[in-house]
């Protein structure tokens, strides 16, 4: 089910979007940056569905990869698209700096995390050397030609996001179906249990901060490139802890697709609706959907819909969906 | 030597100002497992009712704390109902819950408010005093600084001597033990609610005279409660009142020896360190599970 | 093969276990009996690297594996069950195992054909597609610890209780599967049991343990018969 719903998404978003909004830069240009919020919702639902972490410092790792990105490209003179890669790299490596946190339970998990964010964004905009400091970097150097295609485009760019976006969720799938994926999931309610067993336990959430940070990275080294710009408090911004918490809740962040369908539909309705209504404060709503979410329906409105959708086949399905 | 006298007193200041800012959050805390990462926002909200009242009737902005208390106390207790409705998974799940509320809040004030920046028009506070010859404070950091210590001691011996407070106390050390002597746990975590309310209400209009106000202040002191709360260790007062006083100092230290912006890395990276440590806090019996 | 010396485990006051010492040779089978709270399952508990002692020294094959994590124990080759039974949640019976295997064996390596031939040897495998937390039946919930414990192909395999709160037949049933794993994967065990009759059924030899310490050691028979041994069971403090 779950797999249809992602293969349709993927399917309007490769075709369908291109085609109707393909010559229309500012629509194009809102739904690239509704993927880069899916990006790291994605990310952060991993993390958070897989690892059993609850982050409120994925803006450390979004704002990490940019400037790495950045500096590599406009010092040392290194291609945008390997500088993607490493700013995923960097983002794993500042990753490692948390790691005396997984000792900690959930909450305190969350808070340390949440310190770390602010430490990082402190660091960035105290290293004026390295970050150019409050002032920023201007001319960060846009997506290049590749393959006699210009990816420094606003559509260029939709692809290179969309492309970021769907290896993220193919990655994602196939943790989530191999062993590790099968040890993590029992690890939320049995964790002795798989212990007992061999599982290296902290080892593998190890691993899924270090894969989170990576595809967080990866996403904010992208943003640096398409919008060529940075200063720390943009790059360090809540907001990008906010907005993909909001979209993996609403969407339903133990599900492949709930957390980008959360993130289009979050920023477009954002961006189209409640910034021409509310100009200062329009992100009250976030917060209003964030709360309503976690009361009326914590695992996110895709299940509900799904689950709503099944029931009608349920009966001849039965036999399939055990295996699924 | 002066100028190290003249940083630790106005980091104690300081220091007692941010425990009234904590101990709501830490009151809370302690009876329900939950921590309000909306609670700073709270704070943020009586300020700026005292600067609404200041600038809208021209008088002392302390003379705002009714409608501050009743204010606030109203949204701590929609923010009590709303966690109470969390069914699976509390721990986290309020975590979520109050930091969306935050969200609101914060996003709230703005649109009324807009971003700017607002402190109050009396002068009076802006007054020094010199206390011993050579250390030097305005009178509002010393009223923020008093009134910060009375709240502190005034809850301790609530939750002491009073009945309610006592009941409070119980649920807890422990819920269930309570429930069996008769007590009734959704009670006493309303209470502790609406005292986290009022506290915030006092640390609130604190802020708007000792301070400048905007919208993303509340985050900060959010942070700063629970930084503080966490050093405290599980819901403990005295320890509310020795972390706040040693994050007091150590900003203090940090601005007048380094910078202002380091003063917020420097009491982060205790709390990392204290957390990563000792999880139970400085003051903290270790956590029974 | 396993060489447990002078072990001692403090909770907080409570002397949990008191200069500990006993070995297990290659394909033999110990029972470890004695009465509640005398430091069996404590001992399990310190093996499988759940508790840590306060004193002592445990060897495995040449391994000090007192410095070893709980995962590394597991690829050592020491399994382990839970007297309450650990299902893994949310994984249906097959999955319990492919996890065990790909983590317990130091290659990694699943093999399906090893995982039916151990669900069919603890009478598991028409439940293989079953969820292990929720839909399994008390019996059964025993045969998956042991099948859990088995797929991480264990060279020792500890047994807490593994029989306890069965009826008598189920119980004959389980033991001779017990008897057949043994065989089978020829290996060494250790077991914990309160029932008298069990353990000389099952086991080679026997420790007993009385308020954390080690009061006999020997032959099964023999050492029922050694009046200490008869004392600790009537509940007697020891003079």
């Amino acid at each position: 089910m779950n797999i249809k719903i992602s293969a349709l998404m993927l399917g309007v978003m490769y075709l369908g979007v291109p085609f109707f909004l393909g010559d229309n830069d500012y629509l194009i240009g809102l739904v690239a940056s509704a993927l880069i919020i899916a990006g790291v919702a994605v990310a952060w639902a991993l993390l958070g569905n897989l690892g059993g972490m609850v982050s409120f410092g994925h803006a450390a790792f979004f704002g990490v990869g940019a400037y790495t990105s950045a500096v590599l490209t406009m010092d040392y003179g290194v291609p945008v698209f390997v500088a993607l890669v490493v700013g995923g790299v960097g983002a794993s490596l500042s990753s490692i700096f948390m790691m005396p946190a997984l000792r900690l339970r959930g909450p305190y998990f969350a808070l340390a995390i949440l310190a770390y964010a602010e430490i990082f964004k402190i660091l960035a905009t105290e290293a004026t050397g390295l970050t150019g400091g409050a002032g920023g970097l201007l001319s960060i150097p846009s997506l290049p030609v590749f393959a006699g295609v210009d990816f420094g485009t606003k559509l260029g760019g939709y692809i290179v996001i969309l492309n970021i976006v769907t290896l993220m969720l193919i990655t994602y799938y196939f943790i989530r179906r191999s062993s590790y994926g099968l040890a993590l999931k029992a690890m939320h309610d049995s964790e002795l249990a798989t212990r007992i067993v061999g599982v290296p336990a902290t080892y593998l959430k190890v691993v899924m901060l270090l894969v989170s940070a990576f595809m967080t990275g990866a996403v904010g080294a992208f943003n640096a490139h398409y919008i060529n710009f940075l200063e720390p408090d943009y790059a360090f911004s809540g907001t990008w802890t906010v907005f993909p918490i909001v979209a993996a809740i609403f969407g339903g962040y133990r599900t492949l697709s709930g957390p980008v369908l959360g993130a289009l539909f979050i920023y477009l309705v954002d961006q189209l609706v409640f910034k021409n209504l509310i100009p200062q404060g329009h992100q009250l709503i976030l917060g209003v959907m964030l709360a309503g979410m976690i009361i009326l329906s914590p695992s996110g409105l895709l299940p509900v819909i799904t689950n709503l959708f099944t029931r009608k086949k349920a009966d001849n399905k039965r036999g399939e969906a055990q295996h699924a | 030597m002066e100028l190290t006298a003249q940083a630790i007193f106005t980091g104690l200041l300081m220091g007692g100002f941010y425990g009234l800012v904590a101990v709501g959050l830490a009151l809370v805390f302690g009876t329900m497992k939950v921590i309000n990462l909306a609670h700073g926002e709270l704070v943020l909200l009586a300020a700026y009712i005292a600067y609404a009242v200041e600038s809208q009737t021209g008088i002392n902005p302390l003379l705002a704390m009714p409608i501050a208390m009743a204010v606030v106390i109203a949204a701590s207790l929609i923010t009590f109902y709303l966690t109470n409705k969390i069914k699976k998974d509390r721990e986290l799940n309020s975590l979520i819950l109050t930091f969306g509320l935050g969200i609101v809040l914060t996003n709230g004030l703005l649109m009324v408010f807009s971003a700017d920046i607002y402190s109050t028009q009396s002068a009076w506070f802006m007054e020094g005093l010199v206390i011993a010859d050579s250390l030097f404070s305005m009178r509002s950091e010393m009223l923020a600084f008093v009134v910060g210590l009375c709240a502190l001691g005034g809850l301790y011996w609530w939750l002491n001597h009073t009945w309610h407070g006592r009941a409070i106390r119980s649920v807890s050390s422990n819920r269930d033990a309570a429930k069996l002597m008769g007590m009734n746990p959704t009670k006493a975590e309303l209470w502790s609610w609406a005292i986290a309310g009022v506290l915030a209400a006092l640390a609130g209009v604190m802020l708007y005279v000792t301070s400048v106000i905007h919208p993303p202040i509340g985050h900060s002191l959010t942070i700063k409660a629970f930084i503080i709360t966490v050093l405290a260790g599980m819901g403990s007062i005295p320890g509310v009142l020795v972390g706040a006083l040693m994050i007091g100092v150590i900003e203090g230290l940090t601005t007048t020896f380094f910078q202002s912006s380091l003063s917020e890395l420097a009491s982060m990276t205790v709390f990392l360190l204290v957390l990563l440590v000792m999880p139970s806090g400085l003051f903290g019996k270790k956590a029974g599970h | 093969m396993l060489k447990v010396e002078n072990l001692s485990v403090n909770f907080g006051g409570v002397r949990a276990l008191q200069d500990v010492s006993f070995e297990v040779q290659t394909h033999e089978v110990l029972g470890l009996v004695g009465p509640n709270g005398a430091g069996k399952t404590t001992s399990f508990n310190v093996l499988s690297g759940t508790v840590r002692p306060t004193a002592g020294s445990v060897t495995y094959e040449g391994h000090d594996i007192l410095k070893s994590s709980m995962h590394q124990r597991v690829t050592f080759g020491i399994g382990r069950t839970f007297q309450i039974p650990q299902p893994m949640h949310e994984l249906s019976v097959r999955e319990n195992l492919i996890v065990a295997q790909r983590f317990g064996r130091p290659d990694g390596k699943v093999k399906q054909e090893r995982i039916d031939e151990i669900l069919e040897s603890v009478n598991l495998l028409h439940k293989a597609e079953a969820d292990a937390a929720t839909e399994l039946a008390l019996t059964e919930r025993k045969a998956l610890e042991v099948a859990k414990a088995l797929a991480t192909e264990p060279t020792l395999l500890m047994l807490d209780e593994v029989l306890a709160g069965l009826e008598t037949t189920s119980k004959k049933l389980f033991m001779q599967t017990l008897k057949n794993i043994r065989e089978k994967y020829s290996l060494s065990m250790i077991v914990i049991e309160h029932d008298i009759e069990t353990i000389m059924n099952m086991c080679d030899r026997v420790v007993v343990f009385n308020f954390g310490k080690v009061i006999a050691d020997g032959d099964p028979e023999e050492t029922f018969r050694n009046p200490e041994v008869v004392r600790s069971y009537t509940g007697e403090v020891p003079a």
